[in-house]
């Protein structure tokens, strides 16, 4: 019996800002209810792969493929609308909008937004407390979290996100990586990328390295992790 | 989310019509719009000194000439607008949203 395709795979996905090439052939899969971490220093090329990923940016090469089918071209709210969502870095919530506001922004995928508000609130319950505050008033965890519960809300099968820890403190991320935990357990697909690793490496089934837009390595969170060092901070005997 | 989710998400992915990409196509549109207001205006000035004859049927034609040149130019110029404008709106958005989103972080770093 042939194996099923991964729900998300990227395939010699090379892309580009005009002239300058950012990505040189990338491979990545990520597997129904895994969590693929993946990693990188500042400027490896992490944030345009997953803009390929959900089809913000086009691919210059390569294939991007869903469940096996080539979505290569497809449009971000078309991918979103069937379960693509994206949990941008810098969170993507409007700030001068009520928590409330911010999660009626997700009926346009047809929901109602008690039927929104119920799945963001069992999530994070603390969103609950503070529906009638203004988004860009709470606290960056809390901010994330509503930009979290956003893209959740959406009932997704694939949540891409990028950078979750960003400005939050140690504490924050790691209950923020615990609510990815348990979205996995549920059966979502989550890839996520992320520049400070410890966190992520302990909910993830499968990481890569990222350097100057290519893998160079990929395995199980715990080999990699001996790896990341000389990764951000390159290997010094290639170097030479 | 349970299994019946991810097999929703395979048969709608399946059922998803895929056009093939096509990445200048934006830009495409835009220089075939500049091309066509330019073409258009010159070819309705063009038929201005045709149309300085007594023979009706000439005159006619330089008329129809015209206004096909008019009617290139006027649509040449909606595309111009659409395809430019497009892009402008799409970055202004962005940066809207990037701003405010910086106004934000300043009250939070200033309340403390």
């Amino acid at each position: 019996m042939p194996e099923a395709a991964p729900l998300l795979e990227l395939r010699g996905v090379r892309a580009a800002y005009d002239r300058i090439d950012v990505l040189f052939g990338v491979d990545l899969v990520v597997g129904q209810g895994s969590v693929v971490a993946l990693l990188g220093p500042n400027g490896a090329g992490k944030t345009t792969l997953l803009k390929v990923a959900c089809g913000l940016m086009p691919a210059t090469a390569g294939d991007v493929l869903f469940c096996g089918k080539r979505v290569n071209g497809v449009r971000p709210d078309e991918l979103a609308r069937r379960g693509v969502a994206m949990v941008p870095e810098g969170r993507g919530i409007f700030p001068n909008l009520t928590v409330r506001d911010n999660l009626r922004m997700m009926t346009y995928t047809g929901a109602s937004l008690a039927e929104i508000e119920a799945i963001a609130f069992d999530r994070f319950p603390r969103l609950g407390e503070r529906v009638r505050q203004v988004a860009g008033t709470m606290s960056g965890g809390e901010q994330q979290m509503l930009a979290m519960a956003r893209g959740l809300a959406t009932d997704p099968a694939v949540l891409i996100l990028d950078e979750l820890s960003m400005g939050l403190a140690p504490i924050i991320v790691e209950e923020l990586y615990e609510i990815v935990a348990t979205v996995a357990r549920s059966g979502v697909s989550i890839l996520v990328v992320e520049q400070f690793a410890s966190t992520v490496l302990g909910v993830a089934d499968h990481a890569a390295i990222m350097v100057h837009g290519r893998i160079v390595r990929d395995g199980a969170p715990a080999d990699l992790e001996q790896e990341l060092s000389s990764a951000y901070l390159g290997n010094q005997q290639g170097d030479r | 989310m349970s299994t019946d989710r991810v097999e929703q998400f395979k048969q709608e992915m399946e059922a998803m019509q895929v056009r093939d990409p096509s990445q200048g196509r934006d830009r495409l549109w835009l220089r075939v719009g500049v091309a066509l207001m330019i073409a258009g205006l010159v070819v309705a000035i063009a038929a201005y000194p045709l149309a300085a004859t007594g023979n009706d049927l000439e005159q006619g034609q330089a008329i129809v000439q015209g206004i096909a040149g008019l009617t290139a130019a006027v649509v040449g110029t909606a595309l111009f607008l659409r395809h430019s404008f497009g892009n402008f709106l799409r970055f202004w958005l962005a940066r809207l949203s990037y701003e405010q989103q910086q106004h934000a972080d300043r009250i939070i770093a200033e309340r403390g």
